[in-house]
């Protein structure tokens, strides 16, 4: 399998570097990783949760990561058993991109059983780990990893957690982050909700629908983002494609990702904006609902 | 034996100098020296360095009552610019030296043993002479260089006081000061091939300069800002000789001129502190003195973290901005300086500097940063043309290796818009009166559709649909378009205030 996937490394000097995890507190100075290094930079959301998860908690980890998918969003994980792996799978069967984030080496898979999921994340996704190659899982690895999965992702998603689940630790370091931090509710009779449910009264935002993400982030969904798309000129329709795949961005990316000079986007934008297609605020230009 | 004679030099009134006539009267009675017109205290002191200098250089120091008149006796004169003509007064009327022609202008400071001293104002003095009649004018060799700007007038610079009476006694005459030589201008050092990243600033800032537009950059800290601000000058258009001269003056009044190249052959850049004070900024003092938005004429006004500057001075700018001079009225004195300048601002867009940056360090309430932002006020923020956001760098730019383009490349493009400008109207856009804004700016039937949509939209005010056609003409100019496309159009509502600064 490493024949195939080869390690490769990444440091901060690097402008594959991982865009998000350049501004948190202290990033790790050099990733290994395996698979596609690009997914690292892109909108990525975390979904996180214990390792014995119910069958509520399963379900909507792989519904959640499946949605997010659908609005071209990348599932960032674990890759430990139960929540992690669900989101993993939720977002492999939609034909999306993963990324799973290791506490150990990347050539080491942990848990052992999980040899094909991670198979499969490599083929589709990329997996990353700041320990150097053959660094075994340790008590103290996993928390510096949370950091790390936090870090990647612009909000992250706590599914199941128990008191003192160390899904509670990632969500303590997306908030530490600036990054939002979302729970599914549960039942106030099962152990495995208590955590999440503490998360929402502490100001967690809870996921109602799952949706709820994606509409927060003013994204749309790739399949009406072709509809409206079909409306549009075709300078209009890449500089919306953009914006959709990414969020929201400034003008200068937008020029870097279309090529076209800044005079000519800001043109489209005014244009896009009286079609109701885009907002603007601070410097920054949003796809609206 | 009894004597009066009149001397020509000058004084300084605000920007613009005027002529003034040295009477010296010597009559017999009890020795004395008195100087009335209402001379302030330095030129009163006069009489000392006079009597000091006529003495060391070995000629007679009249011994009887001599009395000067500073005329028009009306106006307040001010330095030491007449001690040189006191001297030669005091020698013609005690007949050591032969009556001096009319058409000759004396200034200058003298030293106690007759050195010459240079003296500030030479430019609009020199130019005030030159309108009066004056052919030759005898200046310390120091300030020799600036009257020279004042081109048709014989210059003879002056060491000493010496060589002056030589020269006008005939024994050695004092070579006239060449024509200004109007020296190649040499490049700024500061060069927009060294700011990495930022394509859609640059944009915004070149459009600003093409038309003299107001621009207001507005982003968190490290964004480069002020390093992009500081490159403006670079990409200006070049002066004519006529702003030259009116620059180099304003310069000169202040006693700012550069004694070895005294023509300001760029246009000014000035950037106040954001302590400055009212009067440092209009202009104003006991004697009236040009501000910097008087020193900036003809060029660009920087003002750095825009908010921190007291609201009286920003409110201050309201009346320059529009009419480009300022009137100051004092007690004492009523003065009109010019101010046509361009308004360069940054801001960050909070308190703490951070407000919308990806790493979340912001730590201002929502009600702090709106109350960072209010305190511009809507009169000024009506002024601004452009508002341009300066997005953080992102690592990936700051790394990236390749030279963005240079200054010389943008400049080219600003100075050939800004000619179809003054083709057209004699003017920048930004300066366009309504008039012509109905006449140049033209919209086709979409483009006005555009315009009609975005006024509803975005809920424009009246002033800022003039100036978003401003805008939408001087892009026009930049493409080499003769009227304004509806892409042009659709750019200059993207500088538009978006709302994050309320009016």
């Amino acid at each position: 399998m490493s024949e195939e996937y080869p390690i490769q490394s990444v440091d901060m000097n690097d402008p594959r570097y991982p865009r998000l995890l350049r501004l948190i507190q202290n990033p790790p100075r050099k990733l290994y990783y395996r698979g596609d290094i690009a997914l690292a930079s892109k909108a990525a959301i975390a979904v996180v949760g214990a390792r014995k998860a119910t069958d509520y908690g399963k379900w909507a980890a792989a519904n959640l990561a499946k949605t997010l998918v659908e609005y071209g969003l990348v599932v960032v994980s674990g890759m430990a058993y139960g929540i992690d792996s669900e989101a993993h799978r939720g977002a492999l069967a939609a034909g999306g991109k993963t990324v799973a984030v290791l506490g150990c080496g990347v050539d080491v898979c942990y848990p052992t059983r999980n040899f094909r999921l991670m198979k499969e994340i490599l083929e589709q996704g990329l997996v990353l780990s700041e320990f150097e190659p053959g660094t075994t899982p340790r008590d103290f690895t996993f928390p510096l990893r949370n950091r790390i999965i936090s870090g990647l992702c612009v909000a992250t998603a706590v599914v199941e957690a128990g008191l003192h689940s160390g899904s509670l630790i990632t969500a303590e370091r997306a908030a530490e982050q600036g990054r939002s931090v979302y729970a599914v509710p549960g039942n106030i009779n099962r152990a495995m909700s208590f955590g999440c449910n503490k998360l929402i009264r502490d100001g967690a935002l809870p996921i109602v629908v799952f949706d709820d993400i994606a509409k927060d982030l003013k994204l749309v969904r790739a399949d009406a983002v072709e509809k409206r798309a079909e409306t549009l000129g075709v300078a209009e329709r890449a500089i919306y494609a953009a914006l959709c795949r990414r969020g929201e961005m400034t003008v200068d990316e937008l020029c870097l990702e279309t090529g076209m000079p800044p005079q000519d986007i800001n043109g489209v934008v005014t244009v896009l904006e009286m079609k109701g297609v885009v907002e603007t605020a601070g410097g920054r230009i949003f796809a609206s609902d | 034996m009894a004597g009066t004679h009149i001397i020509k030099s000058a004084g300084l009134s605000g920007v613009s100098g005027f002529g003034v006539a040295v009477e010296v009267s010597i009559t017999n009675g009890l020795p004395g020296f008195v100087i009335v017109g209402l001379p302030d205290n330095s030129v009163r002191e006069s009489r000392e360095r006079v009597r000091a200098a006529i003495k060391n250089i070995g000629l007679e120091f009249p011994m009887r009552r001599i009395l000067v008149n500073l005329a028009p006796a009306d106006t307040k004169k001010e330095g030491p610019i007449y001690d040189l003509p006191i001297a030669i007064g005091l020698l013609a009327a005690s007949e050591q030296i032969d009556p001096v022609s009319e058409k000759a202008m004396f200034v200058g400071e003298l030293s106690l043993d007759g050195e010459l001293r240079p003296v500030t104002g030479m430019l609009p003095m020199a130019l005030s002479a030159r309108a009066d009649g004056i052919d030759s004018l005898f200046v310390p060799k120091a300030c020799a260089l600036e009257a020279s700007i004042a081109e048709g007038i014989k210059v003879y610079p002056a060491g000493h006081i010496c060589d002056i009476i030589d020269h006008l006694r005939g024994e050695r005459p004092i070579e006239p000061a060449p024509p200004y030589d109007l020296a190649a201008c040499e490049p700024d050092r500061l060069d927009f091939s060294e700011v990495k990243g930022q394509p859609s600033v640059k944009r915004a800032i070149e459009v600003a300069v093409s038309g003299a537009h107001n621009i207001l950059l507005t982003g968190v800290a490290g964004g480069g800002k002020s390093m992009m601000a500081r490159r403006i000058p670079s990409v200006l258009p070049p002066m004519s000789m006529e702003e030259m001269i009116e620059s180099t003056a304003i310069h000169s009044a202040a006693g700012l001129t550069n004694k070895s190249a005294p023509l300001l052959t760029r246009r000014p850049f000035r950037s106040p502190h954001h302590t400055v004070s009212t009067s440092g900024m209009a202009g104003g003092g006991k004697t009236p003195k040009p501000g910097e938005i008087s020193l900036a004429h003809n060029g660009v006004l920087f003002l750095d973290e825009f908010p921190e500057f007291q609201r009286n001075v920003l409110e201050s700018l309201r009346q320059p901005l529009e009419d480009g001079s300022i009137t100051i009225t004092r007690a004492a004195w009523t003065c009109t300086f010019p101010s046509s300048f361009m308004l360069v601002c940054a801001m960050n867009p909070c308190k703490c500097g951070w407000y919308g940056h990806p790493n979340g360090k912001c730590g201002c309430s929502e009600e702090a940063v709106k109350n960072y932002a209010r305190r511009i006020s809507g009169p000024i923020l009506d002024r601004i043309d452009i508002f341009a956001d300066v997005p953080s760098l992102a690592y990936g730019d700051l790394a990236s290796a390749g030279k963005s383009e240079s200054s010389a490349k943008i400049r080219e493009r600003v100075t050939a818009a800004r000619a179809r400008q003054l083709d057209r109207q004699g003017t920048p856009n930004a300066r366009m009166s309504g008039d012509r804004l109905a006449a140049h700016c033209v919209l086709s039937r979409e483009g006005a559709e555009l315009m009609r949509a975005a006024y509803d939209k975005f809920a424009l005010s009246a002033r800022a649909y003039g100036r978003i056609l401003k805008v939408a003409r001087t892009i026009a100019d930049l493409a080499g378009s003769r009227g304004i496309e509806t892409e042009h159009l659709a750019e200059a509502i993207r500088y538009r205030n978006s709302g994050m600064l309320e009016t």
